[in-house]
C-alpha cells in the first residue's frame, strides 16, 4: 500500500525523520518499503504491510502509530467535533435492519441533508491522487480520505434514491428509508457504480433497501442511489463485516476492491464510530449541510479490549537475549498498551481492539523483539545434546546412482512434474490412470508426469535443434553433437483407482545417436549393468519385454528392441529403443527424412532398486597364478540368444573359466544366410596353480565339443 | 699355462667387439657370446673344476677379473650407447604443449543437485538430519495444520495448485513445511531437521518464478531455542556456502505458521553491502522465510507449547544455486538445454 510521507508527518508535531531514513526505520522495525518516491511536493511511501497488520496499518493513523512507537514520539489524532443539528433525527429518516449480526457485527450510519455536492477542495484532490485513487466529488472523496486516514471503508448514499417500506413518493423526505443488512436472494442482480452486472447468490451479503440490493456490502456500491451533482441528503455508512463473508463473497464475483481488501484482513469494529463522525464531520466543512442527531448504530456484541499474562522469563527465553522488565514496560508504554502488574515474574498487558494481531504471549515477544530490534539479538550457539543425525538412506542411493551415471558420461537433467494433454495423448496414457490439476497454469501442465521418458524426450529434441548451431561457436561440442546422454531422477505421478494413487521415484535416462546401430542398446545395457552392479545388485537379468494388454506402455517401446530387466521374477525396469512412432509424433525423426537415428531409454524403479540395493560388498582374494585367454568364434543361427552360448560355456568350462568376454557379433558377408558370428574371449585361471597349456586345451576342447553338440552350432577353428 | 693364453685373446676378443658394437642389441648379442649361459668365459669358469686346487685358484682369479672387466665394459658402453639413444630421441621428438588436450567427454550433476548437496552436508555436520515428504500433499498438512485456515487472507501468499477431484482436498504442495507437520507427530523432540525438495505454485513464470521449485526447510526443536541460536545457526550456513564471512539481519516479517516471524537478509555477495543494482541499492539479499515454531503447529501435532519451542525456515534452494553460480533466469534449471547443464 502507498501512503503520502507529509500525510503520516501531519499526525506530528515533531518533525519525522526524512523520507528514505523513515523507510529504513519501517524496515527493519515494522514492514519493508519497497520504493520511496518523490511527488511534488510529498513522497510516497510504498510499503509491504504485513497481512496481519491489515487491521491496523492500512491506514496513515496506523503507520503514524508504528512512527510513534520506533520514535517514542507523541501522535496527535486529527479531530472530529460534530455539530449535530437538532431539529433532524437521524432515526426518523432511516431504519437499519442487521438480518445476520455474525456476517455483520456493527452497521453505524449517520444522515446529512442539505449538501452541496461539488468538486474537492484541492488538498483533499491532492492526497487522493499521493495514494492512487481518482477524485469524484467531495462527498466520494470525503468516504475515500477517511479510509486512507483510518482503515475504515465507508460507503454514501444518495438518501432520497433509497426505497422505504411504503411506497408514496409525494412524501419521500421525511418518510422513513430503509436499509437492510441481509445476504442476497438468488437471481438478484446489481449494476455497481462503475456499471458493471453482477448476479448474487445466497452467498453474497448486501446492503438493500425496502426492495432491492443497493450495494454489495464491503465491496461496492450499486448504481442507483450514486451521489450525483443533485444529492441533497446523504446517508453514510461505516460498518463492519465478517473477513470471511466479504473474501468469500469477493471470490465469487471476481471483484477486489479497497475496501473488500480492507474487510478481509479485519478490522476492528470499535472503528467504525471514529470514521463515521469523522467523514460527517469534514462533509460538514467541506460540502456544507446539517447532521441529523444521532448516530445510528447496530452494535450487538461490544468489543473490548483482551489482556495477556506475559511471562518475563519466557521473553528472555524465546528471544534468546535478556530485556529489562524496565525496558518491556516501556516497549508497551510507547505502544500505548496499557500494563498491569502481575507479579514480579509476569506482567498483564492489555491489547487494544484495533491490534487483531495480537493475541498470545509469543504475539507480544515478537512486539518487543521487532521494537527493541532484532539487531540486537546476539548469534549464540544452541547448547544441546551431540546426537549424530539419522542418516538418510534414500539419500545416500540417489546420490550413488547419479554419481555412477555422471561418471558414465551422462548429464542430469529437472524436468517440470508435468506432461501435457499432446504427450499424454502421445503416449497413449489412458485419462484415469492420470492425476490431472483442476487449476494448470497452461495445457502444457494439464497432468503430472507418470514416467519421466516423455520430457526426457522433448529434453532430445530441444538440444537436437540446439547443438549444430553452438557447434560453430565452440569447439567442444562437437562430440557432443553425435550423441546425447541424459538422465533424471524424480518423482512420478499415477493413479490406479480413483483413491489409489502413486508418488515414487524413477530413475530414467538415455541416450540418443545419430548412427542407428544395435551397439547402442548394448552401450545403454553396460551402463544399466555398471549401475546394478555399484549398488550391489548381482542376480538382475534381461527378459525378453511381454506388453501386458493393459500397459501404454505397448507405445513406448519398440517391441522387439525392448527388455524387462528383472531381479528374480520382479521385474524393476526397462530397457529398450524407443518406437520409430512415437519419435515421429515427437518431430523427432521423420519417417521419409534420411536423419534416422534412435534414443534408447532405460527407465527403472526406483523405489525396487533401491529395495535391492546393498552396500556390503565382499572382496574377492586375487588368483597369484597367472591367466589365459583361448579365443572362440561359433557360427549360430539369428535366433540364438547370446546368453544360451554364455551359458554353455560357463556350464562346462566350471570353475576354471574365469571370464568370458564377447568380442565380436557379425553377420553379412562371408556368413552364411539367416547365421550370426560370435566371437568370445575365455579367460582360464585357477586359485591353486598356474594352469598348463594342456590341462586348458583340455577344457577348451569340451568347451567346443559341448557348442556343437547343438544343431546348426558350429565352432570356427 | 694354456688357459691363460685363451684368457687374454678372449679378453683381447671381447672388448675389440664391444669397442665396435654399433647399438644395444649386438651388445646384448656380444654379452650373450661371453657371458651369457654358453659363453666362453663361462664355459672355462665352469670347466674349472676338472682342474688341480692351485691351478684352479689361480686360473680360477685369473677368470673372474676377467669377467668384471668385460661385464664392466659391457655395462660403460651400454652407457654409452644408451645416451645417444636418448640424444637422438630428444633432437626429434617435440610435444606442442599448446595444441588443444583430448576431449574427455564426462558427465554433469544438476547445478541444483550440487547445491542441494552443499547444503545437507553443511546441515548434518551441525547435527541436522535430512528428511523428506511428498509432494502431493493434503490441504490439512499445507495449510490447516500450519495454523492457515480457509478464507483467510494468508492463504493469497501460496497459490495453489490443486489435483482433480477438487473434493479429495489433494494438492501440490506449496512449500516444504508441511513435513515439519509430519515429522513432529512421529518424532517428539528434541529434533533437528532440514527437508529439502521440490514445492509448486500456481505462478506464471518468469525469470525469477517457476511452477516447480526446490525449497530447504529447517526445524529445530528443544527446551530452550531461541531465535539467538537460530541466528548463529543459520550465520555459520552462509559463511560456510558461500565460503565468506557475511553478516545477516533479521526484519519483522509474518508467517501463519510462526511467531514471531522474519525475513532473513543477508549482506549482498556483488557489493559486500555497499549497495548496488542486484540488491536494489539496499546492500542486503533477502534470503529466507523464518521464526519461531507458533503454539499452533505444536498443537496441532499434539504438542504441549510450553513444553517445546524452536526455529522454523524456508529458504529458495534455486535462489542460492542462482547466487552461487550467477543465473540469471530460474528457467534454465528445468530446461534440460545440455549447453546450460554441461557448464557443471
Amino acid at each position: 500500500m502507498v501512503f503520502s510521507y507529509n500525510w503520516i508527518q501531519s499526525f506530528f508535531k515533531k518533525k519525522l525523520l526524512k523520507p528514505k531514513e523513515f523507510a529504513e526505520l519501517l524496515t527493519t522495525h515494522s514492514f519493508e518499503v519497497s520504493e520511496v518516491k518523490r511527488v511534488g511536493k510529498d513522497f510516497v511511501l510504498d510499503v509491504d504491510v504485513l497481512p496481519n497488520r491489515g487491521p491496523d496499518c492500512f491506514s496513515h493513523i496506523g503507520i503514524a502509530r508504528e512512527c510513534a512507537a520506533l520514535t517514542k514520539s507523541k501522535i496527535k489524532y486529527p479531530k472530529s467535533k460534530i455539530i449535530e443539528d437538532k431539529g433532524l433525527k437521524a432515526k426518523d429518516f432511516i431504519k437499519v435492519e442487521v438480518k445476520d449480526q455474525k456476517a455483520c457485527p456493527r452497521y453505524t450510519a449517520r444522515v446529512i441533508s442539505g449538501v452541496k455536492v461539488a468538486p474537492s477542495p484541492k488538498w483533499l484532490k491532492e492526497k487522493l491522487k499521493v495514494c492512487g485513487i481518482r477524485p469524484i466529488n467531495n462527498i466520494v472523496d470525503i468516504a475515500n480520505f477517511v479510509m486512507l486516514e483510518t482503515g475504515q471503508p465507508l460507503h454514501a448514499f444518495d438518501g432520497e434514491k433509497l426505497e422505504g417500506p411504503k411506497v408514496k413518493p409525494s412524501a419521500s423526505y421525511g418518510a422513513s428509508k430503509k436499509i437492510i443488512v441481509r445476504f442476497a436472494k438468488k437471481r438478484e442482480r446489481i449494476v455497481t457504480l462503475d456499471e458493471e452486472k453482477y448476479d448474487l447468490n445466497d452467498n453474497i451479503l448486501v446492503i438493500a433497501d425496502a426492495k432491492k440490493p443497493v450495494a454489495i456490502a464491503g465491496i461496492k456500491g450499486g448504481i442507483i442511489p450514486e451521489i450525483d451533482r443533485e444529492t441533497k441528503i446523504v446517508v453514510l455508512e461505516s460498518a463492519n463485516f465478517n473477513p470471511q463473508v466479504i473474501r468469500r463473497g469477493s471470490k465469487k464475483l471476481g471483484l477486489k476492491t479497497d475496501a473488500s481488501w480492507r474487510f478481509e484482513h479485519g478490522i476492528d469494529p470499535n472503528l467504525t464510530e471514529f470514521a463515521i463522525n469523522r467523514a460527517a464531520f469534514l462533509v460538514q466543512k467541506i460540502a456544507g449541510g446539517k447532521i441529523a442527531q444521532g448516530l445510528i448504530d447496530f452494535y450487538p456484541k461490544k468489543v473490548y479490549p483482551k489482556k495477556i499474562k506475559l511471562n518475563l522469563a519466557y521473553v528472555d527465553r524465546l528471544l534468546g537475549v535478556k530485556i529489562s522488565k524496565k525496558e518491556i514496560k516501556n516497549i508497551f508504554r510507547r505502544l500505548n498498551f496499557p500494563l498491569y502488574e502481575n507479579s514480579s515474574r509476569s506482567i498483564l498487558v492489555e491489547v487494544p481492539t484495533f491490534r487483531l494481531d495480537l493475541s498470545l504471549p509469543e504475539d507480544l515477544i515478537e512486539e518487543i523483539g521487532r521494537i527493541s530490534g532484532f539487531q540486537k539479538i546476539p548469534a549464540i550457539l544452541p547448547l544441546v545434546s551431540l546426537i549424530p543425525p539419522k542418516r538418510n538412506i534414500d539419500r545416500f542411493w540417489e546420490n550413488l546412482s547419479r554419481d555412477i551415471l555422471k561418471e558414465a558420461g551422462f548429464s542430469e537433467v529437472y524436468n517440470y512434474s508435468f506432461i501435457s494433454q499432446k504427450m499424454a495423448t502421445i503416449f497413449e496414457y489412458r485419462p484415469k490412470n492420470l492425476m490431472e490439476i483442476e487449476n494448470p497454469m497452461s495445457l502444457e501442465q494439464k497432468y503430472l508426469r507418470p514416467s519421466l521418458i516423455p520430457n526426457l524426450l522433448k529434453n532430445v529434441k530441444e538440444n537436437m535443434k540446439n547443438l549444430p548451431a553452438s557447434r560453430l561457436r565452440s569447439g567442444q561440442w562437437q562430440a557432443g553433437f553425435k550423441e546425447i546422454k541424459i538422465f533424471e531422477l524424480g518423482k512420478i505421478f499415477r493413479k490406479d483407482t480413483p483413491s489409489k494413487i502413486f508418488e515414487k521415484r524413477s530413475l530414467t535416462g538415455l541416450i540418443f545417436k545419430k548412427e542407428k546401430k544395435a551397439e547402442n542398446f548394448y552401450e545403454l545395457k553396460g551402463i544399466c549393468d555398471l549401475l546394478l552392479e555399484k549398488m550391489g545388485i548381482s542376480n538382475f537379468w534381461y527378459d525378453t519385454y511381454k506388453p501386458t494388454p493393459e500397459d501404454s506402455k505397448i507405445s513406448i517401446w519398440d517391441p522387439k528392441k525392448c527388455a524387462e530387466i528383472k531381479v528374480d521374477h520382479q521385474e524393476i525396469g526397462f530397457l529398450g529403443e524407443v518406437s520409430l512412432k512415437i519419435l515421429e509424433d515427437l518431430k523427432i525423426f521423420s519417417a521419409k527424412g534420411k536423419q534416422i537415428g534412435n534414443v534408447v531409454v532405460f527407465d527403472f524403479d526406483f523405489e525396487k532398486l533401491q529395495k535391492l540395493a546393498c552396500e556390503e560388498h565382499e572382496f574377492l582374494p586375487i588368483s597369484k597364478y597367472p591367466a589365459a585367454i583361448r579365443d572362440l568364434a561359433v557360427l549360430v543361427p539369428l535366433e540364438v540368444r547370446v546368453e544360451e552360448i554364455l551359458n554353455k560355456i560357463e556350464i562346462t568350462g566350471g570353475s576354471l573359466v574365469r571370464d568370458v568376454d564377447l568380442f565380436d557379433i557379425y553377420t553379412g558377408e562371408e556368413i552364411p544366410e539367416g547365421k550370426k558370428n560370435l566371437a568370445f574371449h575365455i579367460i582360464y585361471q585357477s586359485d591353486i596353480k598356474t594352469l598348463s597349456s594342456r590341462e586348458i586345451d583340455k577344457i577348451h576342447q569340451k568347451i567346443i565339443k559341448a557348442l556343437e553338440k547343438e544343431k546348426e552350432w558350429e565352432v570356427r577353428k | 699355462m694354456e688357459y691363460m693364453v685363451k684368457l687374454k685373446l678372449l679378453k683381447k676378443g671381447a672388448q675389440k667387439e664391444i669397442k665396435k658394437a654399433k647399438d644395444l642389441k649386438e651388445l646384448d648379442r656380444i654379452f650373450r657370446k661371453y657371458l651369457g649361459k654358453r659363453g666362453k668365459i663361462t664355459q672355462i669358469l665352469r670347466s674349472l673344476k676338472k682342474l688341480k686346487k692351485e691351478k684352479r685358484v689361480k686360473i680360477g682369479k685369473e677368470a673372474n677379473l676377467l669377467k668384471k672387466i668385460i661385464e664392466e665394459n659391457i655395462r660403460e658402453k651400454a652407457e654409452k650407447l644408451k645416451e645417444k639413444v636418448r640424444a637422438e630421441i630428444f633432437k626429434k621428438e617435440r610435444i606442442d604443449v599448446t595444441a588443444p588436450g583430448k576431449k574427455v567427454l564426462p558427465g554433469h550433476l544438476h547445478p541444483l543437485t550440487q547445491v542441494q548437496r552443499r547444503v545437507e552436508e553443511i546441515f548434518q555436520s551441525m547435527g541436522f538430519s535430512v528428511i523428506e515428504g511428498p509432494e502431493i500433499e493434503t490441504e490439512w498438512y499445507n495449510f490447516d495444520a500450519l495454523n492457515i485456515p480457509k478464507e483467510h487472507p494468508a492463504r493469497d501468499f501460496w497459490d495453489t495448485l490443486w489435483l482433480k477431484p477438487k473434493n479429495q482436498k489433494l494438492l501440490l504442495r506449496t512449500h516444504t513445511s508441511p513435513v515439519q507437520v509430519r515429522y513432529m507427530e512421529k518424532n517428539p523432540p528434541p529434533l533437528r531437521i532440514i527437508v529439502p525438495g521440490r514445492v509448486f505454485r500456481h505462478e506464471a513464470t518468469d525469470a525469477s518464478h517457476e511452477v516447480n521449485f526446490y525449497q530447504i526447510e529447517g526445524l529445530m526443536v528443544d527446551k530452550d531455542i531461541s531465535i539467538a541460536n537460530f541466528k548463529a545457526i543459520i550465520q555459520k550456513l552462509f559463511k560456510r556456502f558461500f565460503e565468506k564471512s557475511i553478516k545477516i539481519r533479521l526484519r519483522p516479517s509474518y508467517f501463519p505458521f510462526t511467531e514471531p516471524s522474519f525475513e532473513v537478509d543477508m549482506t549482498c555477495l556483488t557489493c559486500g553491502g555497499k549497495g548496488c543494482s542486484a540488491c536494489q541499492r539496499t546492500g542486503w539479499m533477502e534470503m529466507m522465510g523464518a521464526g519461531m515454531v507458533h503454539p499452533n503447529v505444536f498443537k496441532a501435532v499434539g504438542l504441549n507449547p510450553r513444553d517445546w519451542q524452536g526455529f522454523a525456515f524456508g529458504m529458495g534452494l534455486d535462489r542460492l544455486a542462482m547466487m552461487r553460480y550467477k543465473i540469471n533466469d530460474i528457467r534454465l534449471f528445468y530446461g534440460g538445454d545440455l549447453r546450460f547443464l554441461k557448464q557443471f
